[in-house]
């Protein structure tokens, strides 16, 4: 799959720290309004979102919690350091893993099915054999499962973390406020400005809330081959019965969805594939959206700025030609937004 | 007896004493899942025993944590918001320390030992409050903190405990305030004195056959737990004098 479109992103422009490490507050990103049929661009600040939401709109939030799913493991007696990237908790109780080694370290050629990786606190994995469609993923099956699994990876883990962030920021930088179950692999980043305060200010102004969980496979492979291609992941996601008809009374009225992050915007749509109508329940969506897809659900959408050659960006271009993105996106790095999850935030509606 | 119906309930410190007892009184007012916290399983796989005895069909959920470490927090209400797909009706703030036994006076009282209280007994309940709000804030939730008397009289020699329990009696009606619009209650319950381990560290000379039995003050505890108490919030309750005629709002 080609990138939708070139764009230079100079390296400052990655957010580095979460501004409550900065003794600032959450919300206080900036936020860039880009009109999805006309393409005008509003600069504005995240604090001030209510300007662009009307009384009665729905913001659709993923409250799924982050986990630490990066573990450091040890192979056999030669004691090979490998780290595991939690990808997916499969339906068979498997797991899909990103296995990463030291550069230069060849235990990557000796990665074979039956080698048992080694957490310590009594935690061990099993390989059991790559995956069909990714070739970078594992799948592994811990000796633990249930809640003494969970209780272990958050003993054991740390979160996933990319290389441009300035410290080892622990696992509340990575959480949104709102966040209940736990099965992200990282955060879905675009609620993660809101504060309890601005979620009480936009009740008040009229807007209403939902949510549904998703929880999130991992954003790179690292492999810049790889990421480029998008490989579709499958994700797991629960979307209750209360949020089913809260979508459908908001179109009935005329009212719109605005999906808070991709991951909503992903399993609305994939809910709603089948009948047109989100339809609530417990499933795995494999659904790829990109330029073109005929959006059922969502009216509009909260995120964050993504590189280029990332599939978020492809799913914006469902919403807003790809060509009004390139020159909103353009405006965004003249004007000095900062990107991923620490970073600016953009509404396209 | 079936006052908590449905109900799913958080209650850290479980392992002894208050929390306990109220693990127990909940299980038989037919809550449908505890989530006990302390920081030794042993004690904790006990208590689980003890109720499964009075309710056999309850889901009970253990995890041992140490509030003083926030990261412990997160892995406590993970674990639980898991279990309990992500809803939470009640927690109760019961976990507290005393600090060092006979305690010392301020002057005397080590640096060390003071923040350690003051991190067990009012950033943990700070933290759990914060993490419990999502599981609340869609169906409404009640909280409950549970104090003491040397959380609103500054007793010579209560040191760290009476000032954390200051602290926590007003985080509390801050918390109440900020939730005034939500579907969140925030009481806060003083027990009185309970023959209690805790209590008889605190008070060694003393004779504990002279403090209620921690069964004898539980009725407050449900109360606030159940829908009975709904509307009720921002209120500090005294467990002894406690009556449940007492306790509703007058109806309009």
């Amino acid at each position: 799959m080609s990138t939708l479109f070139e764009l230079e992103l100079p390296p400052e422009l990655s957010a580095k720290e979460p501004l409550e490490r900065r003794g600032l507050l959450r919300d206080q990103v900036r936020l860039l309004v880009v009109s999805r049929w006309t393409g005008k661009v509003i600069h504005s600040h995240f604090v001030r979102l209510s300007d662009f939401l009307a009384r009665g709109d729905l913001l659709v939030f993923n409250s799924s919690r982050t986990l630490p799913a990066s573990l450091t493991g040890w192979i056999g007696s030669d004691d090979f350091r490998v780290e595991v990237r939690l990808a997916e908790h499969l339906s068979d109780d498997a797991w899909l893993a990103l296995l990463l080694f030291r550069a230069g370290d060849r235990s990557q050629t000796r990665l074979r099915p039956g080698l048992i990786i080694d957490f310590g606190q009594g935690l061990q994995a099993q390989v059991e054999g790559s995956d069909s469609t990714n070739r970078r993923l594992w799948k592994i099956r811990f000796s633990k499962c249930g809640t003494e699994l969970l209780d272990l990876i958050y003993r054991l883990g740390q979160p996933i973390r990319y290389e441009y962030a300035a410290a080892p920021w622990d696992i509340d930088c990575y959480q949104n406020v709102y966040s209940t179950e736990p099965g992200s692999a990282e955060m879905p980043s675009a609620g993660r400005a809101f504060t309890w305060k601005t979620l009480l200010q936009l009740q008040r102004h009229g807007v209403r809330i939902a949510t549904l969980t998703l929880h999130t496979g991992l954003s790179s492979y690292m492999d810049d081959e790889l990421d480029r291609e998008h490989p579709a992941s499958e994700e797991e996601y629960f979307i209750s019965q209360e949020t089913a008809e809260q979508i459908r009374d908001a179109h009935q009225t005329g009212r719109r969805v605005i999906a808070v992050g991709t991951t909503v915007v992903r399993a609305l749509e994939s809910a709603a594939e089948r009948s047109g109508f989100v339809e609530p329940g417990h499933r795995y969506t494999r659904l790829t959206i990109n330029a073109g897809y005929p959006l059922r659900v969502t009216n509009g959408l909260l995120t964050g700025l993504h590189e280029p050659a990332a599939s978020h960006l492809d799913l914006l271009s469902a919403f807003i030609p790809a060509e009004k993105l390139r020159k909103a996106y353009e405006e965004a790095v003249r004007k000095r937004y900062l990107w991923h999850e620490f970073g600016d935030l953009n509404l396209v509606v | 007896m079936n006052r908590l119906n449905r109900k799913k309930i958080l209650i850290t410190g479980a392992s002894q004493g208050l929390g306990r007892q109220l693990a127990l009184d909940f299980a038989r007012e037919g809550a449908a899942a505890l989530a006990l916290c302390a920081r030794h399983s042993q004690a904790l796989d006990k208590v689980r025993d003890e109720v499964m005895v009075v309710a056999p069909d309850i889901k009970v959920v253990l995890i041992e944590a140490d509030l003083s470490r926030p990261l412990d927090i997160e892995r406590l209400f993970a674990i639980a918001l898991h279990e309990f797909h992500g809803r939470l009706d009640v927690l109760v703030n019961n976990a507290s320390m005393l600090g060092p036994s006979p305690m010392p006076y301020l002057l005397d009282y080590p640096l060390a030992e003071f923040q350690a209280v003051l991190n067990a007994n009012l950033i943990g309940p700070f933290l759990a409050i914060r993490k419990a709000l999502p599981a609340m804030i869609e169906h409404g939730g009640s909280i409950i903190n549970v104090t003491s008397d040397a959380g609103i009289v500054g007793y010579a020699g209560w040191g760290a405990y009476g000032i954390s329990k200051f602290g926590l009696e007003g985080m509390s009606q801050t918390w109440a305030a900020e939730l005034e619009e939500s579907k969140v209650r925030v009481n806060w319950v003083d027990p009185g004195s309970m023959n209690t381990a805790m209590h008889r560290a605190a008070e060694p000379d003393e004779d504990p056959s002279q403090w209620a039995d921690p069964a004898e003050v539980t009725e407050v505890f449900i109360y606030l737990a159940s829908d009975e108490s709904e509307g009720v919030t921002a209120r500090r309750f005294q467990a002894q004098e406690f009556t449940p005629r007492a306790g509703r709002m007058p109806k309009h």
